[in-house]
């Protein structure tokens, strides 16, 4: 038994991030959080890039962890630097990416008394973590900062918080690196994981039997479909979700964060459901008669009404969240555990088949997309160059709005995992910063950030970062001088009232030369691929701004409220006037 | 009378925050709340009755499982468990009453805990709806003061066996 080192509470912190491996640390230093700035300069294995704004931290330590797989990791100081992160976490809590945040806290003897720069993070961040927690001690810091970590990474995986005060940080205590082996007494929890002791009544018993139930409903189904969701991309059940399906004939749809997961060039890919999904995908869930959803939670924007979602569909749930099952649809088989494994086993036992008939039946429904939009430069031609522009080795992260869901639908995903964005907690501004992050963590792939005009101003600033610490990000912006998406909701459901939706920008390609960066404006369909591959070639950040029509809707659209079968699909009449 | 939801989890502030949590964003109508230690050493138990359905309870336990440090989570419909709740009565007592005073305590097996001049302390453990009918039968005399501790409970042998089987 080896004596530790003696250590101060900061390079106690730094070395057990080391030795989960983590190189790569978001962040922003203050008052609070100073000990661990001094301790970092000693730990070179820790890259610190410093952000322009800490929720721009906790975005691309969320981008980091979702494009590697691994935990990200963002820093703030107490006070306004925590408050700061909140957006981040809620976001990462929604998308189940694992992100672990440290805050610093007012010394231990001025808490709770309004301390300057105090506030409860903890209990500001309680329900959009996994877990958090205060360190009291520096002796109890590693192992619960190891807590944190694994918990934040095991099974679905979540932000976790952890909460050090100054004093804290500066306290020494003897280190010990990692026991190897199964961690400490409290174990990990809060992971969805099925509880043991008396909660045992919450697990499925038979796992084996039901996936021989799972595989005898597909074998019986006429009109079978297969729904992945991002549950199969963090499991990485890419292989065996393409095994099953090949295997089936069934036909695949890919929810939001689910994209990327299925070649969409597969001829069994059928594209996204829910509120803007194409109407022959959503058609095909409405006369399905079993639907086996993996990874994925029926969320509304999927299900539209849930009350007529798929009313002819029983439905094969598969989700390492127990809690999940049931929660939105009603589940005939539930198969609680990690993707890969449960999709695996099932791809093993169900009986060979082809389901031609039934996706002939599909492609019928299937609308040729008409000239929707009014102007050359259409969404469509620009996910196009910037597809021709990206090649193989791309990763596009999206901000959310009208352009989301044109990539979403429009880009030909084909490697996995290479489309991120913010899905559950919708958050504007993420794209820029998250984008950070994805480049990070695959320095060989482009990284595009696809933004609006409205999301992209949100959180601009992180330009600056960019070029600081060089990571070039190609910055995309569909600027269409409204905030676009909440202003086709008010043409289709609020009688045309543009209340607040029209957007002033400022003159993007001056805003990319005063960061030292190139810029271009594209007006027209003729300067789009020239422009778009001198951006795709470019070694440093770069921003391209795409002047597209002003009032371009996302078709089609179930209104909020409506079922999957209730879609519009052209313009309002409303609107045809004029 | 509602479904009785039984939570074990670490004796700790934050850990009853996250539970408690739970309950609040789901908006549930919640009659009763007791919290005290568990069996486990380290653990708090806390007993929650939901005025809710089946399945929103079923969804309520599934949700508990998830929460960090949270040990375990059952439960069962009220009505198939033992729940009992305690409630301690401080009541003006003057002398010319004390003899009717204690024929009501005698009625509803209260012990008196506590005296002094013209008032007296009395304590009942029931079932709810018998604490409730004894606090009434003693507004009478003029209620002081008054603590109820929320019902705890335990599933019957039968009801536990049932809650043990396999879900779905």
């Amino acid at each position: 038994m080896s004596v530790g080192e003696l250590l101060s509470g900061a390079e106690i912190l730094c070395r057990v991030l080391l030795e989960a491996g983590v190189d790569t640390i978001w962040g922003y230093p203050g008052g609070a959080i100073m000990p661990f700035y001094h301790a970092l300069p000693e730990h070179p294995g820790l890259r610190h890039v410093l952000v322009r704004h800490e929720q721009a931290a906790a975005h691309a330590a969320d981008g980091y962890a979702r494009a590697s797989g691994r935990l990200g990791v963002c820093v703030a100081t107490s006070g306004p630097g925590a408050t700061n992160l909140v957006t981040g976490l809620a976001t990462a809590h929604m998308d189940s990416s694992p992100v672990l945040a440290i805050t610093g806290q007012v010394p231990r003897h001025m808490m709770g008394r309004d301390a300057f720069q105090e506030t409860d993070v903890l209990g500001l961040t309680l329900p959009i973590t996994k877990h958090s927690c205060l360190i009291r001690d520096a002796a109890e810091l590693a192992d619960r900062l190891r807590e944190a970590i694994a918990i934040a990474t095991e099974g679905r995986p979540g932000p976790v918080l952890v909460d050090v005060p100054k004093d804290v940080q500066n306290q020494r205590a003897e280190y010990r690196p990692a026991p190897p082996g199964p961690r400490g007494p409290r174990g990990a929890r809060g992971d969805g994981a099925p509880a043991r002791g008396p909660a045992a009544g919450a697990v499925p018993g038979d796992l084996a039997g039901r996936v021989r139930a799972a595989a005898e409903l597909i074998a019986a189904a006429r009109r079978p479909l297969l729904m992945v969701g991002h549950g199969v991309i963090v499991a990485r059940a890419y292989d065996e979700v393409r095994q099953l399906a090949e295997k089936t004939g069934m036909p695949v749809i890919t929810t939001l964060l689910g994209i990327s997961a299925f070649p969409e060039c597969h001829p069994l890919h059928l594209g996204m459901p829910g509120m803007h999904g194409e109407v022959h995908v959503n058609r095909a869930i409405q006369h399905a008669d079993l639907i086996v959803g993996i990874g994925l939670r029926f969320d509304d924007r999927v299900t539209g009404n849930p009350k007529g979602f798929a009313p002819r569909a029983r439905i094969i749930h598969v989700d390492i969240d127990a809690s999940e099952i049931g929660k939105n649809v009603p589940v005939a088989v539930a198969l609680v555990g990690d993707a890969r494994t449960l999709t695996a086993a099932l791809a093993a036992a169900v009986a060979p088949r082809d389901c031609a008939a039934w996706r002939a039946e599909i492609r019928g429904w299937e609308r040729r997309r008409g000239a929707r939009y009014r102007g050359d430069l259409s969404p469509e031609a620009i996910v196009a160059a910037i597809e021709r522009a990206g090649g193989e080795r791309c990763t596009i992260v999206t901000d959310v709005g009208q352009h989301q869901m044109w990539v979403a639908k429009l880009y030909r995903y084909r490697r996995p995992n290479t489309h991120i964005t913010s899905g559950g907690l919708g958050t504007m501004g993420f794209a820029v910063p998250a984008a950070m992050g994805v480049k990070l963590a695959r320095p060989h792939d482009d990284v595009w950030a696809i933004s609006g005009d409205g999301g992209f101003q949100m959180n601009m600033q992180e330009i600056a970062t960019m070029v600081q610490e060089g990571i070039p990000v190609k910055l995309a912006v569909f600027n269409n001088g409204y905030l676009g998406m909440v202003r086709q909701w008010q043409e289709f459901f609020h009688e045309r009232r543009y209340s607040a939706t029209p957007i002033w920008s400022p003159d993007y390609v001056k805003l990319a030369a005063a960061y030292g960066i190139p810029g271009w404006r594209v007006r027209c369909a003729d300067e789009l691929d020239e422009v778009v591959a001198r951006a795709g070639a470019a070694s440093g950040p770069v921003l391209v701004e795409f002047l597209i029509e002003q009032e371009a809707n996302v078709f089609p659209m179930i209104p909020p409220g409506a079922t999957l079968s209730e879609a519009i699909e052209a313009e309002p009449a409303a609107a045809a006037g004029d | 009378m509602g479904q009785a939801l039984a939570v074990v989890l670490d004796r700790e502030l934050l850990a009853l925050s996250r539970a408690m949590g739970e309950l609040r964003r789901r908006n549930l109508a919640i009659t009763s709340l007791a919290v005290g230690p568990a069996d486990v050493p380290g653990c708090l138990r806390l007993t929650v009755i939901l005025d809710t359905d089946d399945a929103t309870a079923e969804m309520t336990m599934k949700k508990m499982h998830k929460v960090s440090g949270v040990r375990a989570a059952t439960r069962f419909p009220a009505e198939e468990g033992v729940a009992r709740e305690l409630a301690l009565v401080k009541v003006r007592v003057t002398p010319e009453r004390y003899a009717e005073f204690l024929d009501v305590c005698d009625t509803f097996k209260a012990t008196v805990v506590d005296e002094a001049p013209d008032q007296a302390i009395v304590q009942l453990a029931g079932p709810g709806a018998l604490v409730l009918a004894f606090v009434r039968a003693l507004e009478g005399f003029g209620i002081l003061e008054l603590t109820r501790t929320g019902t705890v409970a335990l599933p019957r042998t039968a009801a536990a066996e049932r809650a043990a089987a396999p879900a779905s």
